[in-house]
């Protein structure tokens, strides 16, 4: 670590102990402040609305980032394929549900299979080989980048450039509240949160859940413990695959399907994945989450277009005032 | 849209076209090398790993392109100011994100790529947006080169060549900055500078320890790096004849790392052959006649691409022309 | 060269905690120009995390450093070092995929080709000072028996020599003193008693003041003139070995620690 002058003596300041004290609750009270200003100026119908599309966003962003995080707590592996996973999912579900005819939640369930299948295929063809050679850190991030293309590129040889619907109704629309949301977006927000709990609680309650984390938190530390390693890491590939595979298929669902869409995606979840801390599963979730909510009240006030850059700005910020994330348990990086 | 997903040449055969096309390969290559050659600077020889060479390459074209077009500089004199501006960033991005871990600096510096590129797509007014950057009324930013260029082309015409190619002048000017810039990377690599850089890539706190302020000299590094890629940016715009947010997606970053990793970790000559490599795979695609459509002749090279560096990476991480005991990957 | 008593380093009340607790807690001492100190405690007692925070790697929350008369608490570790105050680590850093010769080189002061500029404007000045590092890192070389091994790459050679390797580029810097982090341990006895004499060498004929962490006790008894006594972050004693040896609150703190302590004496 090198220091930096200006922005030690900042970190030392009494109100940025404070704050790293209890990141947690700083970033709450930061994100209500920003509610209440946002709910001052441009009322709270607004505020809930966009809040409402934040929400849908957001649950694609954690679902992608809760297996991003897993992968490289566990595996010490920055996944460039991963938004490229979203985009196999996408397509496995675009496969099924229109060239097939096959319903929707078929589908879905297709998409995340195949996508969890394609996360073991390369763990026992790459990965797995890789570690037992001890390759360094960007040898692996070269690989995972040009597994990226490989992923893509295969997908549009097979389905070409064209924007690919999925079989939904993108046209009805619900109205609770006074507020107004797609169908399919509502659809999408309720199978992300409940798929998202499922996660949260297999992750908190289940063996496998906590040997996860305790692998992601220290792999040297838990192979002692007797955990079997081998094992977890193959669930881990499984786990991450079939959520990034979900993802793709909400975000498929809820726009549109094509190529690039899972690395376009790729930089905003590894802004979720470092809001949340990396390697920190539940810090992974919140911060989607989070993400989703910020990225969508912001065009309130910034032109809609710089969506994709507030996502990025966020991300910098986030590593550069606190690395170590903001919506994790603390710990130090 | 991107030289990379959709090259401006027509897929023939005829042998007259061919060297047209042959010449536009070998700008694109030494557009890459340049490109490069910072990478290989940062990766190779400081061991921090810049992601964001894509941004760097951007700002040089757009800068140079705004001063030109927007406020009437001579184009002579928007190329270092450009260089400047595009330094600065480097020093704006590296001083916060320099202290990261690599694996997060990589993610910073991607994400600060992006960051330029989405401007460049919304600043409509600055930038042109999505239609691209070229002219002004009358005023266009390469007014200046295409007189350079036919000076050239009389010369060769002078030289018995009756026809010479459009691009044939700059091809000779990329590659001949090309080889200046490796011979001067070549000489500071083996000064006492060089030995400092070298250092903070085998162990920044080793250097830290004997007195060197590693900091500012990561920092030098990333600028010359940021400054190799404005430099790109310019040949990339003479290139094209037009400058477009398409052209500096994070791809091209990773083409550059696919160069880099060809010629081989810490090897300032073998980017000029990875870029040439790389350019020959990517183009070469072409002339397999393969009964598939373009889109998929596209899709064929990057797969192609993904699974040489695979292999690579696998089996050869010190690229086809590194040095073992210089391997800076694997560790 | 430099026989004058005195004080080289004073640090007082520092503190460094790690997620609240204190790994040093208000250590307060002095090292005597010319002296070899050994700093000594049973794991954990906060010997490396002092180091660090002297040197400039760590930053503490409180307490005050003076080299030299001079204040250098929270002066990054480059400007420390370059002051005279130079440490070696505990796990060697050997810069491995570089030769022998240019570890060495590296380290010397006052090199005006490592300004990218001096290179262009005064090339002439970067050769010669070029010339003279040269010669004395050879020179050096010589006399840690590894001028055999000055091309080879730092990282084909043994952990013993290494550690010489880390102590003669460390002397490069033309040091006024050496902070060593357990420069004994992983290295053979022969290796062990040469790097010793060393010590003592450069401190008689150079001048340099040592501060030293070690486990072994006949290497602390036998070669330190003053000895620091750690435990749980503070400095419980120090003193002539003689003293330190009878001293009832450093036998308490080693007792407390014992099998620990074999341990590692094993491994050193």
């Amino acid at each position: 670590m090198v220091e930096v002058p200006w922005l030690e003596r900042l970190r030392g300041s009494p109100a940025a102990r404070a704050i790293a004290r209890r990141p947690q609750r700083a970033g709450a009270t930061a994100i209500a402040l920003f509610v209440a200003v946002l709910t001052a100026a441009y009322g709270i119908h607004d505020v809930a609305q966009t809040g409402l599309n934040g929400l849908s966003l957001g649950s694609v962003y954690a679902l992608g980032a809760v297996g991003l995080t897993l992968v490289y707590g566990i595996l010490k592996l920055v996944n460039f394929a991963h938004g490229d996973f979203l985009t196999f999912g996408a397509y496995m579900a675009f496969l099924m549900n229109v060239t097939w005819g096959v319903p929707l939640v078929f589908a879905i369930v297709f998409g995340m299979a195949m996508t969890a299948l394609l996360g073991i295929l390369f763990e026992r063809l790459m990965w797995g080989p890789m570690r037992a050679r001890k390759a360094g850190l960007l040898q692996l991030v070269l690989m995972s980048i040009a597994l990226g293309l490989v992923i893509r590129y295969t997908i549009q040889f097979a389905w070409g450039t064209q924007i690919r619907t999925l079989d939904v109704n993108n046209i009805a629309t619900a109205e609770f509240l006074g507020l107004r949301i797609g169908r399919t977006d509502l659809i999408a927000i309720i199978v992300g949160f409940t798929v998202l709990v499922a996660v949260g609680l297999m992750l908190k309650f289940s063996l496998l859940g906590k040997q996860m984390r305790a692998l992601s938190d220290n792999l040297a530390l838990a192979e002692t413990t007797g955990i079997d390693t081998s094992r977890v890491i193959l669930y881990t590939w499984l786990f991450a695959g079939a959520l990034a595979g979900l993802a793709g298929v909400l975000a498929g669902a809820v726009t549109d399907i094509r190529p690039e869409m899972g690395f376009g995606l790729l930089l905003p979840i590894f802004a979720a994945v470092v809001l949340g801390g990396i390697g920190d599963a539940f810090g992974a979730l919140a911060g989607g989450i989070v993400l989703g909510l910020v990225i969508e009240w912001s065009t309130l006030f910034i032109d809609f277009r710089w969506k994709n850059a507030v996502g990025f700005a966020v991300l910098i910020i986030v590593l550069i005032v606190r690395p170590q994330g903001i919506f994790g348990s603390a710990r130090t990086v | 849209m991107s030289v990379l997903l959709h090259p401006p040449f027509a897929i023939t055969f005829d042998f007259l076209t061919a060297t047209g096309f042959w010449t536009g390969v070998g700008v694109l290559a030494g557009v890459y090398t340049i490109f490069t050659l910072g990478l290989q600077l940062n990766v190779g020889f400081t061991g921090i790993v810049n992601f964001g060479q894509a941004g760097f390459m951007a700002i040089g074209a757009y800068a140079m392109a705004i001063l030109v077009v927007k406020s009437g500089w001579s184009f002579w004199l928007a190329m270092p100011a450009a260089i400047a501006i595009t330094v600065a960033f480097g020093l704006l991005v590296g001083l916060p994100s320099l202290r990261l871990r690599a694996d997060y600096f990589a993610i910073a510096t991607i994400a600060f790529a992006e960051i330029v590129r989405l401007t460049a797509q919304n600043a409509r007014g600055l930038t042109g947006g999505n239609e691209g950057l070229f002219c002004e009324g009358s005023r266009c930013f390469d007014d200046s080169w295409r007189s350079v260029s036919d000076t050239i082309g009389g010369w060769l015409q002078d030289l018995g060549w009756s026809n010479p190619e459009a691009l044939f002048p700059l091809l000779l000017v990329v590659w001949a900055t090309a080889l200046i810039l490796i011979a001067a990377l070549h000489f500071a690599k083996r000064t006492p500078w060089g030995r400092v850089l070298r250092a903070i890539r085998e162990d920044e706190d080793a250097a830290r320890a004997l007195g060197k302020n590693t900091l500012a000299y990561k920092l030098q590094s990333l600028s010359i790096a940021a400054a190799l890629g404005a430099i790109s940016g310019f040949f990339l715009a003479l290139d094209l004849a037009t400058i477009h947010p398409a052209d500096f997606l994070p791809i091209v970053t990773f083409v550059g790392y696919g160069v880099l990793v060809l010629g081989g970790l810490a090897n300032y000559w073998g980017v000029a052959v990875g870029a040439i490599l790389m350019w020959v795979i990517l183009e070469g695609t072409r002339f397999i006649d393969l009964p598939i459509s373009d889109t998929q002749v596209a899709s064929v090279r990057f797969i192609v691409v993904g699974v040489v560096l695979i292999g690579l990476m696998a089996f050869r991480p010190q690229g086809l022309f590194g040095k073992r005991e210089e391997m800076v990957l694997g560790e | 060269m430099n026989d004058a008593n005195g004080r080289i380093l004073g640090v007082a009340d520092l503190v460094r905690s790690f997620g609240g607790i204190h790994a040093v807690d208000c250590a307060s001492f002095d090292v005597e120009r010319g002296s070899i100190t050994a700093l000594i405690g049973p794991n954990g007692a906060g010997k490396t995390t002092l180091f660090n925070v002297i040197t400039g790697f760590y930053r503490a929350e409180r307490g005050a450093v003076a080299f030299e008369n001079q204040a250098i608490f929270g002066r990054p570790p480059h400007a420390i070092a370059r002051r005279g105050m130079v440490r070696t680590f505990q796990i060697t850093k050997a810069l491995a995929r570089m030769p022998v010769i240019d570890n060495m080189m590296l380290a010397a002061p006052d090199q005006p080709g490592e300004k990218l500029r001096n290179m262009l404007l005064r090339p002439a000045a970067a050769r010669r000072r070029e010339r003279e590092v040269r010669k004395q890192a050879v020179e050096l070389l010589g006399i840690f028996n590894l001028q055999e091994l000055a091309d080879h790459y730092a990282g084909t050679l043994s952990g013993g020599q290494r550690k010489l390797l880390e102590l003669a580029r460390a002397l490069m810097t033309q040091p006024k003193m050496l902070l060593l982090d357990e420069p004994m341990a992983g290295i053979n006895p022969t290796l062990g008693r040469r790097l010793l004499e060393h010590m003592h060498r450069l401190r008689d004929e150079r001048g340099v003041t040592f501060l030293f962490i070690e486990h072994n006790m006949d290497v602390v008894m036998g070669h330190a003139d003053r000895v620091i006594v750690m435990a749980e972050g503070r400095v419980i004693a120090s003193g002539p070995p003689e003293e330190i040896r009878r001293d009832q609150r450093v036998i308490d703190a080693y007792l407390g620690s014992g099998p620990e302590q074999s341990a590692d004496e094993e491994r050193a």
